[in-house]
């Protein structure tokens, strides 16, 4: 493993933090394109009712949000979310790739 | 743009889950075949980057917002869409189980979008500007015309789901994605490609293979 590569990771892994931690009180809570498009196009009864329909599977912290624990809540579930990608690709990497 | 489940009917979504499995596999085959090992920590940070920006979405007017998405950027760093499929399904994994960001039914179609189309047309639309104008703004052009496309996509599959109708879905979707293109994908996409082809020119695997050439040719 080259040691630039690594520092690599490292760099990304702080920038990753540092927009994991701001993201909270930075992003907009303007809904998404997808949705924006959403309560434009259908009708209201029947977005009152896609918006009701729970989905399929349930995760543990939907909305990026942790039950009762506001902002800090809001932060760790980003923050857990970023390790866990980075933690699940790297493991991921490790296993399939073209050994030399 | 990640769907819900509600969006799409259960039949159509089993349909776009059997589309996104041979690429998801193909991108899992690339990585056995051609991600080398020291480009492992390389490919986590690309992956974790991408899952916080993910997070922070930009206002674009209009009451509405959006964030990037990353395949096309992923694409270019290893000269490869496949890098991108199998980042953006790995974040995409994440982000349904654990967040409900995007439905597990309409997993397929989030991957397929996201991963596979945006990826592809960004990173072919990369390289076909890459002939004639400067990597910034050709990195620039196929992260914004791949999420451009993939929303057109998208508002495709919302029509046929009996979600939205056509024409004003396009519309909405269309417009809402071409300023989030701009900003979201294209900027930053460019921004990070100029960032590291300044600091690790090296990483870029499109340098790598002009060396390669430059080496042969010198052979020659």
């Amino acid at each position: 493993m080259k040691a630039e590569n690594m520092k690599f990771l490292y760099a990304g892994i702080l920038i990753a933090l540092v927009l994991s931690v701001l993201a909270p009180f930075l992003a907009s809570s303007d809904p998404d394109g997808l949705e924006s498009a959403a309560e434009g196009v259908i009708e209201e009864s029947k977005m009152a009712e896609l918006e009701e329909m729970e989905p399929v599977v349930g995760a543990p912290m939907p909305d990026y949000a942790i039950a009762g624990m506001g902002k800090s809540g809001e932060i760790a579930a980003i923050v857990l979310g970023t390790l866990l990608v980075l933690g699940i690709s790297f493991g991921f990497g490790k296993l399939f790739n073209k050994k030399v | 743009m990640h769907i819900p489940d509600a969006y799409i009917p259960l039949d159509q979504a089993i349909v776009y889950w059997i589309i996104a499995l041979p690429f998801i596999i193909i991108s899992m085959k690339w990585a056995k075949n051609e991600l080398e090992e020291m480009k492992v920590p390389i490919l986590a940070a690309l992956a974790a980057g991408i899952f916080a920006i993910q997070a922070l979405n930009i206002p674009i007017g209009m009451g509405t917002s959006g964030h990037m998405v990353g395949a096309t950027l992923v694409a270019i760093v290893f000269a490869s869409p496949w890098a991108g499929v199998l980042v953006l399904t790995l974040v995409l994994l994440v982000q349904g189980f654990g967040f409900a960001d995007g439905g597990i039914t309409t997993l397929g179609a989030n991957i397929l979008n996201m991963g596979v189309i945006s990826g592809f047309v960004g990173y072919y639309t990369y390289t076909t500007l890459r002939r004639n104008f400067s990597q910034s703004l050709a990195a620039f052009g196929g992260a914004w015309l791949g999420l451009f496309v993939s929303a057109i996509v998208c508002a495709v599959q919302m029509a046929l789901a009996g979600t939205f109708p056509l024409v004003p879905g396009l519309k909405a979707m269309g417009l809402f994605h071409l300023i989030i293109g701009f900003i979201g994908e294209g900027l930053i996409t460019s921004i990070v490609i100029g960032a590291i082809a300044k600091s690790r020119p090296d990483l870029l695997e499109e340098n790598r293979a002009s060396g390669t050439e430059r080496a042969k040719e010198a052979l020659a």
